[in-house]
């Protein structure tokens, strides 16, 4: 490997790095407020690496990654959901006696495995990326092990992850069988497809490897783990799962129907707006009837994935920049509205209760109790049902840019159907926090945040989305 | 030596991935439904073998090799986590786990 290719995955090598340096700090001195600091410093570091990346955009390092525009602010994008959890996760965990360096640990290899998937180019680095973070996301959604729930929500999450990597690989296997080659740009090239036999088995195969994608995504009708693991994990591991994990697979999904075209193929554009159309259905419709705001946004995340699909079918080559700008786009949105609700969700919870105080009825009458915090969780809800003025009313334009532009009807019904159910349980959320708060013994939950760390975090989340749903021209300049 | 067509490997791996995913779907001993994706990781590798020495690459031992370690990280986990279950509710079957509804 030449200098110019190391500096090009100088994030990586960062984050790498720090894992072995975390587990040496272990070693030397056990301190919860010492890792933390130390993992959101390499967190930092790694960000300010990525300068060093910029001149080898659109090239290939290595066989197994190929750096463009679209990966290198998914890296960012990533590194800055991380540097959120690692922040929020500190007044969560430090409730308890013990001490939790292990959780960095996890964190940072869920990171590195989300910057290899966002970067990889080849069957083996999106497979080793992929298991570094499912398997990281396994022991953190178990982590704290004296929750009854926990185990519940990772042992399923296992089982479903473990089903869902073994069909991704079944695809790649037939893929590769067929093509001859491991790397997203050139399969679609050698694809032998000379007999009937030999066609039906790649058809398979981008099949598969779409369910297994569609898995780790949360569409349906493959959704079904994840209200229950939003539910179960800790609120900072459900803030990594809805972010990091997600943001890391929709670029693996952007790349291996871009880079081998399968936009092109009339089978997979059938499948994926089915999946589409299902998503944006069941995600809103099951969402209605959630009393627990976890979940909610579990269905809510699901309909959300639904709705990046829009731009997946693409009718000419020129209008793939803009489908891709579009994600960054409403992916970013989606992100920073997540990491402000839950970073409310860690800071009001504790991690020595025995769940998170996630029931809606903890949030009734919090508007009058905290009127900041409750603005700048209004202000979130409202960007993901896509109210003007919000990051998210600018990212639904994008999309629906993309969807007219491309013709694609059904999805497009679909979509405006999709936000308007949604639009109904977000505001049922924002109208429960203005009801008149009852503090009756039993239900008096402390719903005040006091670290003035997290009263900056969400200041600034919501600083972010205003700035962005108002003058979004701004994000072309970075 | 007659060569082995590649069709034949690859309905040989599917049948066999199909065993671990019924496995998987049908067991309700969470140490069998571990074993059944035991089966569907190897049924992956199989394939990927065979994908290999049809193209006479080493690529899909390569990814073999990855697959096994996947495989026994996989257990690892798993097995921790098999252990809390029966620590915690003095049974293996997964119908216990049902606790997480709205």
């Amino acid at each position: 490997m030449s200098s110019f290719e190391l500096l090009a995955i100088s994030p990586q090598l960062i984050i790498s790095l720090a894992i072995v340096l975390q587990m040496l700090l272990i070693a030397f001195k056990r301190s919860t407020r010492l890792i933390q600091s130390f993992t959101f410093i390499c967190i930092l570091l790694a960000i300010a690496s990525s300068v060093f990346s910029l001149p080898a955009l659109n090239s290939q390092i290595t066989l197994l990654f190929y750096l463009d525009g679209f990966s290198f602010s998914i890296v960012n994008t990533i590194l800055f959901c991380s540097a959120m959890v690692v922040l929020v996760s500190g007044n969560y965990l430090t409730i308890s006696h013990e001490v939790h360096d292990e959780y960095y640990l996890l964190v940072m290899l869920v990171t590195l495995g989300a910057l290899i998937l966002s970067i990889s180019d080849h069957f083996a680095s999106v497979f080793l990326g992929l298991e570094l973070l499912s398997i990281a996301v396994i022991g953190l959604v178990g982590y704290l092990r004296d929750r009854r729930q926990t185990l519940e929500a990772s042992f399923k999450y296992l089982i479903l992850s473990a089903t869902a990597s073994s069909i991704l690989l079944l695809g790649m296997a037939m893929l590769y069988a067929y093509s001859g080659d491991m790397s997203f740009t050139y399969i679609e090239a050698n694809l032998d497809n000379s007999t009937a036999n030999s066609k039906l088995f790649a058809q398979a195969g981008s099949i598969l490897l779409l369910v297994g994608i569609a898995f780790k995504l949360s569409l349906a009708p493959f959704h079904f783990w994840t209200p229950d693991v939003y539910q179960g994990a800790p609120a900072p591991v459900t803030m990594l799962l809805a972010t990091v994990s997600k943001i890391a697979m929709f670029s693996v999904l952007i790349k291996f129907w871009f880079l081998s075209e399968q936009f092109l193929d009339q089978v997979m554009l059938t499948i994926i707006s089915l999946i589409a159309v299902a998503s944006m259905l069941v995600g809103n419709l099951l969402a209605l009837k959630q009393n627990n705001i976890k979940r909610l946004l579990a269905y809510s995340s699901i309909a959300h994935m639904g709705y990046l699909l829009i731009i997946l079918p693409v009718l000419s080559t020129s209008s793939i920049e803009f489908a891709k700008q579009s994600v960054l786009f409403y992916l970013t949105a989606y992100a920073v509205a997540t990491l402000i609700l839950f970073t409310f969700i860690a800071e009001t919870s504790k991690s020595n209760s025995s769940s998170d105080l996630d029931n809606w009825h903890n949030w009734q009458g919090l508007f009058w109790l905290s009127p900041i915090q409750a603005s700048a969780i209004i202000l979130a809800l409202l960007s993901l049902a896509g109210i003007p003025l919000s990051m998210g009313f600018i990212g639904k334009f994008y999309l629906i840019t993309s969807a007219l532009t491309n013709q694609s009807w059904l999805l497009l019904a679909s979509l405006v159907v999709g936000s308007s159910i949604g639009l109904y349980y977000y505001l049922r959320i924002i109208f429960i926090m203005f009801a008149k708060h009852i503090p009756n013994g039993a239900n008096a939950y402390d719903l005040s945040i006091n670290s003035s760390l997290s009263h900056i975090l969400l200041f600034s989340l919501t600083m972010i989305l205003l700035a962005f749903g108002i003058y979004p021209d701004i994000y072309i300049f970075l | 030596m007659s060569q082995i067509p590649l069709n034949h490997v690859f309905i040989f791996a599917i049948i066999l991935f199909v065993i671990g995913f019924i496995g998987v779907i049908a067991r309700r001993n969470t140490l069998f439904m571990l074993m059944s994706l035991e089966v569907m990781l190897n049924a992956v590798g199989l394939a990927f073998i065979g994908a290999g020495s049809a193209w006479v690459e080493a690529d899909g031992q390569v990814m073999f090799i990855l697959i096994l370690t996947l495989a026994a990280a996989e257990v690892a986990v798993g097995l921790a986590l098999l252990i809390r279950l029966q620590q915690q509710r003095q049974c293996l079957d997964i119908d216990a786990l049902n606790e997480l509804r709205e």
